[in-house]
């Protein structure tokens, strides 16, 4: 029998002029770093290393679901709405929800869509973080498959998401854990996947944004697997070419989930990408 | 037909035998009953489901077999996608499409509706991790 660290609340923000009731977990204590979820999943992608204590240490790991996602529910008047992310409501909701927590200037860490608007918030409100750890991050890529596959009534769109994303897992990740991560993916709620998908496969307002992203004042720290078929490392390497002093590290043996899919594999390339990071002394002064 | 196509004809007929020993994925594909053209090169090979289990793996070409979706590969890019941990790319049916060497043409949603059960039934095919260390 064991109980984990991580510990879960709610918290109450507005966003998108309404009501959104988050769910929120966090572990470990120190300097608070945000961790985004990839499109169609959701918080517990980073369970593994919100149980690492070398990591939680000197580190709160904060993670939330976003609204339609995982236990946040989506808000009031959902079935009469098509659900459509946009990048000003990701960033009112990121940045709702760090004021809603009193958060003081956390990095930013953030896989796929979660590591695209990290980007964006890098270019557009860089002082409000103290660094940026883009996951499976690039400027743009339109899509290599019909996000409408995702939400039709003839077929269950979790099923077929999460069929599709196995394309992104590397053959070295452990089978109990390229499982669960599909998991989530197979309980996204109906359109969700496709929103997300909306919103990292036909934005490209980020591109003419990278070369303003000033690294001197926060780093940008991209990390790409060299099995991800959606962001791969060419994608994530003309990315960080284009902003003046980030950095880049390529993980030979992991996919699109690298926090998931394979935690042991992944962690070395995130603590390299914390220690990048500046000190949470260094991010107050 | 060389010694690699020859190789994808074997292959094939092993996916037929450890389908049938497969309980979880004759569940899956219980749907599905369709004939899948799968062309290597110059060289076709029809897969005939009936309800989730493989009941016919013919050599082409035939111009009278039906057929709902295709993939179209070579036989050096099957025999990477077979390797137990395959290079980035090979290790997925979209990935050979990905990186330029496959191509599915036909019902591309039949394939998407059922993608889970046939990118099951093709990994049948793969080495074990043991061979692979």
């Amino acid at each position: 029998m064991s109980i984990e660290p991580i510990t879960g609340c709610y918290l109450t923000i507005t966003a998108g002029g309404a009501r959104r009731r988050i769910y929120v977990e966090e572990a470990g204590q120190g300097r608070p770093v945000i961790c985004l979820h990839t499109a169609g999943a959701d918080s517990r992608q980073w369970r593994h290393l919100m149980n690492d204590t070398a990591i939680t240490a000197s580190n709160r790991l904060i993670a939330f679901d976003m609204p339609w996602h995982g236990k946040s529910l989506p808000p009031e008047g959902f079935e009469t709405q098509e659900y459509l992310l946009t990048t000003e409501a990701y960033i009112e909701t990121i940045l709702a929800v760090i004021e809603g927590l009193g958060l003081d200037r956390p990095v930013l860490a953030g896989c796929s869509m979660g590591g695209r608007i990290a980007l964006q918030l890098a270019a557009l409100h860089p002082e409000k973080f103290s660094g940026f750890i883009a996951i499976e991050a690039s400027d743009f890529q339109s899509a290599w498959y019909d996000i409408d596959w995702f939400h039709r009534p003839d077929a269950h769109g979790g099923e077929m998401g999460a069929a599709l994303v196995s394309a992104n897992i590397s053959p070295f990740a452990p089978e109990t854990e390229r499982w669960n991560t599909l998991w989530m993916f197979m309980q996204s709620g109906p359109g969700v996947f496709r929103g997300d998908l909306s919103f990292y496969t036909r934005d490209d307002s980020l591109v003419a944004r990278l070369p303003s992203i000033d690294t001197s004042r926060t780093p940008v720290h991209i990390i790409a697997g060299a099995y991800d078929l959606t962001c791969t490392p060419e994608d994530a390497e003309r990315t960080a070419k284009a902003i003046p002093g980030a950095t880049l590290a390529v993980m030979d043996e992991l996919g699109h989930f690298p926090m998931s899919e394979h935690p042991e594999g992944f962690r070395p390339f995130f603590i390299e990408a914390l220690d990048k990071m500046p000190s949470a002394a260094a991010a107050a002064a | 037909m060389n010694a690699r196509e020859a190789q994808v004809i074997e292959t094939f007929n092993q996916i037929q035998s450890a389908l049938r020993e497969t309980p979880h994925l004759l569940r899956l594909g219980r749907l599905f009953s369709e004939t899948v053209l799968i062309e290597t090169g110059g060289n076709e090979v029809y897969l005939t489901f009936e309800k989730g289990q493989l009941v016919s793996v013919a050599e082409g070409p035939s111009r009278k077999t039906p057929w709902r979706f295709a993939l179209r590969t070579d036989a050096e890019a099957l025999e990477e996608f077979w390797q137990a941990r395959p290079a980035p790319g090979f290790h997925d049916i979209f990935g050979l499409v990905k990186i330029g060497r496959g191509r599915i043409d036909g019902d591309i949603l039949s394939l998407v509706k059922n993608l889970r059960f046939f990118k099951e039934v093709m990994a049948l095919g793969r080495k074990s991790e043991e061979l692979a260390a």
